[in-house]
């Protein structure tokens, strides 16, 4: 049957390839679900993503075609509030084909682990990517114990 | 048994890819002079777009990476390939085709040539 053990291990190699796609299937299932048109009431536009980074958080914001005017971030303590308003028009003397973007206010409040600085937050938007990079506050931030 | 069968490793039938494939959003706007597509493709830099137009088929492709630091709280999203093809038609005039990318959206204008603009006729007085 199996005269060599490159073969077993081609087997295996096959079965270990079956499983990874069954390990993607459920967050491919979940990215190619999020890119449907989400405007509707879902609360999760836009999307993002939190880090931890020792004394600071970075959200991550998914806005694609939002300008900074277009904008608004509220903090206050551990909440925070990202809200905007995309316009999509045709531009002037063209016709719509196929409208997938469309116009839509969002409104999207979120809870952070811990209350940050809000003084000390800074915002940037670079290629519809919002990043906000919060400071913890003192409370809130890592301590070092001394050993006596 | 010969010993090197045990670490030679041999290619795999098929390689995947880790990186998900996502369709970006659209929109296409035409006039008489021109198509318009427009791409929705955030956080993709201008150097990873490209845009293709080979016999009459229109492919744009934009790889993302997400900058990752520190402990992950949550993600919503992540590293993707958007890519999404449409078939244009033979009156674009492809030498002029031009593409801009401005806040993740990517906006393409594709011109028509003079012959296939729609023209008046003149109607003589017999």
């Amino acid at each position: 049957m199996f005269t060599r053990v490159s073969d077993l291990d081609r087997m295996f190699d096959a079965m270990g390839l079956l499983r990874s796609r069954f390990d993607n299937l459920f967050s491919e299932f979940d990215q190619t679900a999020g890119y449907e048109p989400r405007w509707s009431g879902r609360g999760n536009y836009p999307r993002t993503n939190l880090y931890e980074k020792g004394d600071q958080f970075e959200l991550v914001a998914e806005v694609p075609g939002l300008s900074k005017d277009d904008l608004d971030v509220k903090i206050q303590g551990n909440y925070l509030e990202i809200s905007g308003k995309r316009q999509v028009t045709a531009p002037a003397g063209y016709r719509s084909h196929r409208v997938e973007r469309g116009s839509a206010t969002f409104t999207r409040s979120l809870t952070l682990p811990a209350e940050v600085d809000s003084d000390k937050v800074s915002a940037t938007l670079k290629d519809g990517i919002l990043v906000l990079t919060m400071p913890k506050s003192e409370a809130a931030k890592p301590r070092q114990i001394s050993i006596k | 048994m010969d010993h090197k069968d045990l670490t030679k490793k041999e290619p795999r039938a098929e390689s995947t890819r880790n990186v998900p494939q996502v369709t970006p959003l659209v929109d296409i706007y035409e006039n008489d002079d021109a198509i318009l597509v427009h791409a929705e493709m955030p956080g993709v830099t201008k150097d990873d777009i490209s845009v293709n137009i080979d016999n009459g088929s229109l492919t744009l492709t934009g790889v993302r990476s997400v900058v990752r630091g520190g402990a992950s709280e949550w993600e919503e999203f992540g590293d993707v390939e958007f890519q999404r093809a449409f078939s244009v038609p033979q009156t674009i005039v492809v030498d002029k085709v031009s593409a801009e990318f401005k806040n993740g959206v990517l906006a393409l204008h594709l011109p028509k040539s003079e012959a296939a603009k729609p023209k008046q006729i003149a109607i003589k007085a017999g």
